[in-house]
Parts: C-alpha cells; structure tokens; sequence
C-alpha cells in the first residue's frame, strides 16, 4: 500500500464511522451534497471521502464466504452479483438454478418414493405422473379415491400379468406377409402391438411415435387408450428416443407452473429457475424489490417480468419504458418531422399534395393545413388563417406541451440508449480484461487471484451502468417537482460520474500502470457499488410512495 | 403410401357401406372427396342431406383429414365456414381412425351437440339455454337449406 495517496489513507479512518448497513445514510448524504455542483472538485472529494468504507465493505462481501456459495468462490463474477443482490433485498433471495434433466431427475426419484404406495411398477407411476402433469398430490387424491378407474383412464394394463396371452401379444415380433392397417402394405416386417393386440408394422409405429415426441403427452396405441411405456419407445424407435418424450414433458410442466419456474430468456440459454416460495422475505423487500435471479451462466434477469436487470426500476415501469420506447423511437423523428395531428381525432397526417384543404382519413374532419382550424370559413374568404389572431394562443399551448412532453422523452430515451451503448462498449472492453490478468501474471508474476481485481471492477462497473440506465425510465415517470425526485436526479450525477471514472480506469493498457493502481481500482469500484446501492434505494422510495408513476 | 390407404378406404366404403353416410373422390383426385350425411332420425336435423369436402393431406393417416361441411346448417360445433370442432380430427387424431369412423363421429355430433366446448357461442348459449328455441331454428335451418 505504498502508493496510497493521502486521501485514501484518511479515508480509511473515516470509513470506520459508517455503518455500511444504514441506507438513510447514503441518502442523506446526497440530500448534503445537492447543493454543489457536479463540476466543484472539492465537493466531490468530499463524497468520495465519505463513501469509502466501500473498501472494507467491498472486501468483506468477496471473501467472506457466504452460506451456500462455495463453489462461487472459483467465479468472481457470480461473487460480485452476490453482493449486488444483497444490494437489492438485504436479505437474499432464495432460488435455485436447474435444468430440465434435473427436474426430471427430481421427479424420478418422487416416482421412487412413490412406488410403496401404488404398489404398481415405477414405469406405470411414471406414465401416471405424466398424465397429471407431474402433480403428486392430485394423483395421490384421485388415487384413492378411485384407483381402478384411474388405472383404465391412463391406459396402464390392469389385466393379470401372469397371463400368458398376454405375453405372447406385448413387443416387437417378426412377421411374415403381415398386412398394415396403417400403410396398407403387405410384407415381412417387425411389428409391434401392447397387450390390447392392435399390432401394426414398426414403421408406421415409428412415424406415428416421432410425431408426438415433442407434445410431451403419453403415447398411446393407435387404436386404444393403452398407454406405452419409455420402453416400449425406445424399443420401437431403436434409439432412447423416451428421454426427449421426457424432455417435452417437463418442458409443459414448466409452461404450466410459470410462476415458479422461469426459462432464462437468454438466447440458447437452458437453465431454468425455480423460485418457490418467498414468504420468508421481509415485507418490505417482497413488496418493494423486483427478484433479479442469476443462473449457472451469469446471466442475470427478473424473476417478475423477464427483462434484464432494470434496477432501480420495478417491472411497471420497466415494461411501460419499453413499450413507449418500442412504440416511439423508431417511427418518432419521421412522425415529428412530416405529419401534423387531426385536430379532431389526433391521427397523425402526412400533406403528400400542396393543397392546404386536408381531409382527415380517418374521421374525415375538413381542416386547414395552415391553421389547423375548420375548413368551412376558408373557403368564403379565403386563407383568413394567414391572419394573425390573438385567440389562437391557447391551442399554440397545447401544441408547445405536447412538444415539451415529447422533447423530454426524447432527452431521457437518448441519455437511456446512451449507457446501453455505453455497456456494450464495456463488455468488449471485459473481453480484454481477461488477456491483461494473463499478461500481468506472465509480465510480473502477479497471481491469478490478485488480477481478479480487474475482473471484480469491471462487473461492479457494469451493473453501475444498468443502473443509471434503468433510472433514467424511474425518472422519466417521477414527479420531477417532487424533493425525492431532486435527489434521485442528484444521486445520479454521482453515480454517473464514479461509472465514467471507473470506466477510465478500465481503459488503461499497460499492465504495470494498472498493478500500481490496484488501490484506486478498489477504491473507485467501492464507491461505485455504494452510489448504485444509493440509487438503487432512492429509485425505491420513488416508487414506493408513488412518486414515480408509469403512465403512458 | 398414403394412396394405397385411401384407395383402401375407399374400397372398404364400396364393399360396406356405413348407414345414412356416403362418400367418394370428386372427378380424378383421389385426395379430395365429398361425403353426405343423412341427419341423424332423432335429431333436428332429421329429412335433411348435409355435404361434406374431404381434403387428405398427403402424408394421410398421420395426419388427420380436413373435413368441413359445404352445406349450411345451425349447429353450436359448426360454424358459418363449415369447419367443424371434433377433437378427433385434431390433436385426438389417430392413423387407426378412418374415414367412416370419423363420419360416423359427426354423425352423432349432430344427436349430441357439445355446447361446453362450443365453435359458436350464440348457438351454444341458446342450446343451453332454451333446448326448444334452438331445435326449431336448426330445424328451420335443415328446411331451407338440407332437403
């Protein structure tokens, strides 16, 4: 610690007096520092000064080992998103990262636990579960109810299994000279039928079962509700086609429980997250917080609406953002610079002739270009709207708010894309992260958890981006005459300009510059998480006490 | 191959023909047929003669057959168009059905209507609703349009 500027060595006993856990604290501070401007120097050492308990806090939150994240330990990226989520609802969500072979395998065991109480071979369990789409507890209440009925309904075999027409009826046989329903052909051919007898070519059989593959349904015989077994299936088809009759069938038991488990929207991503219960949350955090989740690839997104992170935006807000932005942002520059609004239906008008006599398309209300008033009095004394009136200042204010309204969008969708882009950048900047770790350890003999600064700094950096990203929509819909919006807007001057000097530092290439600023890595990164998490909180309390409203 | 099984299916019909239905290719193309249903005695529907178009898909019996009616009648499974709503002739298809099943199967759709899972609503409302009202407009429908 050698380099360590003055600042930071006192900034290490000032960061002793705060309790990082106190969130009133962060806000408070920038309720202090609203009053400097962002371009006053000193004022902003001052925040920095104030907030770098970061350090410790950031420290503690790597490497204390948190329950359950042993094997995150090897993935500093998931650690750094720990903390965020920490950020998000003090106490942490509680969820699991699955796939569709470990639902199935969960379900196969239920099926083994199951089998003492039906007392039916596991295969026949399996189908039944199958056909009550996974769900035990109405399975085991009809089971009891009116088992035998049950057993007939699936198309499980009751008849006596020592039966020996039976035996010699169920499976693949050789025929000769066997005639097909199905295809009509007469030939030697495999054939295959369940205990019902209805036997057709294995051919027909093959077609007719990777057609239903993917519904996730059982399969039955073709010609009565006998159901087949994954056996059967793999014996017909020749390959252990059953697994993706499985897969399609867990697959439909995510669709139908899509409020506790959640396919990551990620493109070929597979994981699925499963999210069961929340009651342990407090109140508070289950009210007020959006349940961002990570799965095993990093990716992070709301458990509530899909997107990703939009923190410190709720899922309202963040679905009307995107549908105004969908709505607007392409069609608004053309719309704004070629079309005037029907004075009378508000549809919006394209002039593709010279003449001023407009006719609205869609409400067919007579008006004038010019003027935008009713046509009947043009047409005696012509063009009287050329005329200056005085009475013509009321709807120029209309106009002028819908203006106004629109400018302001076009100002938050800008400063909006802007950061997207922004982190796009970043991202390809992460992509060189990873070479200059290898190249201070080849250059300098730094070891690999020592370079993992970098990568930690650059997550931090990230997330911060999201944020302020995502706060531009909060405050967007905010009340802007409201004092919380004021420092809503403060905090994200600050967080803004502790991302771009993070991001600064990001950009040094030479390894040796950036080893000898380990400590203003930490330092930045630190202050960086503190100004989201205030952010963050802020947006939160905006929303809370509807301060921020999505209205379109 | 779904030629030989059609050719067969038409066949089958020629040798044993199912009561009060018919069917058969229109001119060369053995994929499109017209079928005639008699109304069923005990329905609304009885005296008149409903025609049916049958569309074989070409990999037929995979996939079921597209059936609709070309005459017009009042029915809470049928609508305007003739598309009738019959699980077997969608997701409930089988290749083990054939034709005169499935024509046997509209046949008593037309003496058990089911309005719990109706094409048209106003029909099926009024079927549950007012039994009497809807036989006498189906059977006004079967007058006008099926003798």
């Amino acid at each position: 610690m050698t380099s360590v500027q003055s600042e930071d060595n006192s900034s290490l006993i000032y960061g002793d007096d705060f309790d990082d856990d106190d969130e009133s604290i962060d806000l408070y501070e920038s309720q202090t520092t609203a009053t400097c401007s962002m371009g006053d120097t000193a004022c902003h050492k001052l925040n920095s000064l104030v907030s770098q308990e970061s350090e410790f806090d950031f420290d503690e939150d790597q490497f204390s080992g948190n329950e359950s994240d042993d094997e995150l330990l090897v993935d500093p990226m998931t650690l750094s998103k720990k903390a965020l989520d920490d950020d998000k609802g003090g106490s942490s969500l509680k969820y699991e990262c699955l796939t569709t072979q470990d639902i199935l395998d969960r379900m196969l065991k239920r099926v083994h636990h199951l089998q003492p109480v039906f007392s039916i071979p596991s295969e026949d369990i399996l189908v039944l579960m199958q056909r009550y789409d996974w769900n035990e507890e109405r399975l085991l209440e009809e089971w009891t109810e009116k088992m035998d009925e049950l057993l007939v309904e699936a198309g499980i075999n009751t008849s006596n299994p020592g039966d020996k027409l039976n035996i010699t009826m169920r499976g693949i046989k050789h025929r000769s000279d066997f005639n097909c329903f199905i295809c009509c052909e007469v030939r030697s051919t495999e054939t295959f039928s369940l205990e019902c007898g209805h036997e057709y070519c294995i051919e027909c059989y093959r077609r007719y079962i990777s057609d239903r593959l993917n519904e996730g349904n059982v399969i039955t015989c073709m010609d009565c509700a006998l159901a087949l077994k994954n056996e059967d299936i793999d014996a017909i088809m020749g390959t252990p086609s059953s697994a993706r009759l499985m897969d399609s069938s867990i697959k439909s038991f995510i669709q139908k429980h899509n409020r506790n488990y959640k396919w990551c929207p990620y493109a070929d991503c597979k994981c699925i997250i499963h999210l069961n219960d929340t009651s342990y949350l407090q109140e508070y955090t289950r009210l007020h917080c959006s349940r961002f989740v990570t799965c095993k690839f990093s990716h992070i997104f709301c458990f509530g609406c899909g997107y990703g992170m939009h923190a410190p935006a709720d899922c309202n807000v963040t679905m009307a953002w995107v549908k105004k932005a969908r709505k607007e942002s392409e069609n608004l520059n053309w719309v704004l610079s070629h079309t005037k609004e029907c004075p009378k239906c508000s549809v919006n008008i394209e002039k593709n002739g010279g003449c001023n006599h407009m006719v609205c398309s869609s409400c067919k209300y007579e008006f004038c270009w010019i003027c935008s008033g009713e046509w009947g009095p043009h047409g005696r004394s012509f063009f009287q709207c050329t005329m200056y009136k005085n009475d013509d200042e009321k709807q120029k204010a209309s106009v002028e708010n819908s203006k106004k309204a629109l400018k302001r969008y076009t100002f938050y969708y800008r400063v909006f894309n802007e950061h997207e882009v922004s982190a796009k950048l970043d991202w390809k900047l992460g992509q060189t992260v990873g070479q200059k770790v290898k190249a201070m350890q080849e250059k300098m003999g730094v070891s690999w958890i020592e370079g993992q600064f970098l990568a930690e700094s650059l997550q931090i950096l990230n997330e911060g981006r999201t944020v302020l990203k995502w706060s531009f929509a909060v405050a967007f819909y905010s009340d802007a005459s409201h004092n919380l919006t004021k420092i809503f807007v403060d905090n994200q001057m600050l967080l803004s300009n502790a991302v771009e000097q993070l991001s600064e530092l990001l950009q040094i290439k030479n390894p040796e510059t950036t080893m000898k600023r380990k400590s203003e890595f930490y330092n930045k990164a630190g202050y960086v998480r503190n100004r989201t998490r205030a952010l963050i909180e802020c947006g939160r309390d905006l929303l809370r006490k509807c301060i921020c409203k999505p209205v379109d | 191959m779904s030629l030989k099984r059609i050719t067969k299916e038409l066949n089958d019909l020629g040798r044993d023909p199912p009561t009060s239905c018919s069917a058969g290719p229109v001119g060369d193309d053995i994929y499109h047929w017209q079928a005639s249903i008699m109304g069923p005695p005990d329905s609304p529907y009885a005296g008149g003669v409903f025609f049916l178009s049958i569309h074989f898909p070409t990999d037929y019996p995979f996939k079921p057959p597209k059936i609709a009616f070309t005459t017009k009648i009042y029915h809470p499974n049928i609508n305007a168009n003739g598309n009738i709503c019959l699980d077997i002739l969608k997701d409930q298809w089988s290749p083990a059905l054939t034709i005169s099943k499935v024509l046997l199967s509209i046949c008593s759709l037309l003496t058990d209507a089911n309005p719990d899972d109706p094409l048209v609503p106003e029909i099926a409302h009024i079927y549950k609703t007012d039994r009497a009202k809807y036989e006498a407009t189906a059977r006004e429908w079967t007058k006008k349009y099926a003798v």
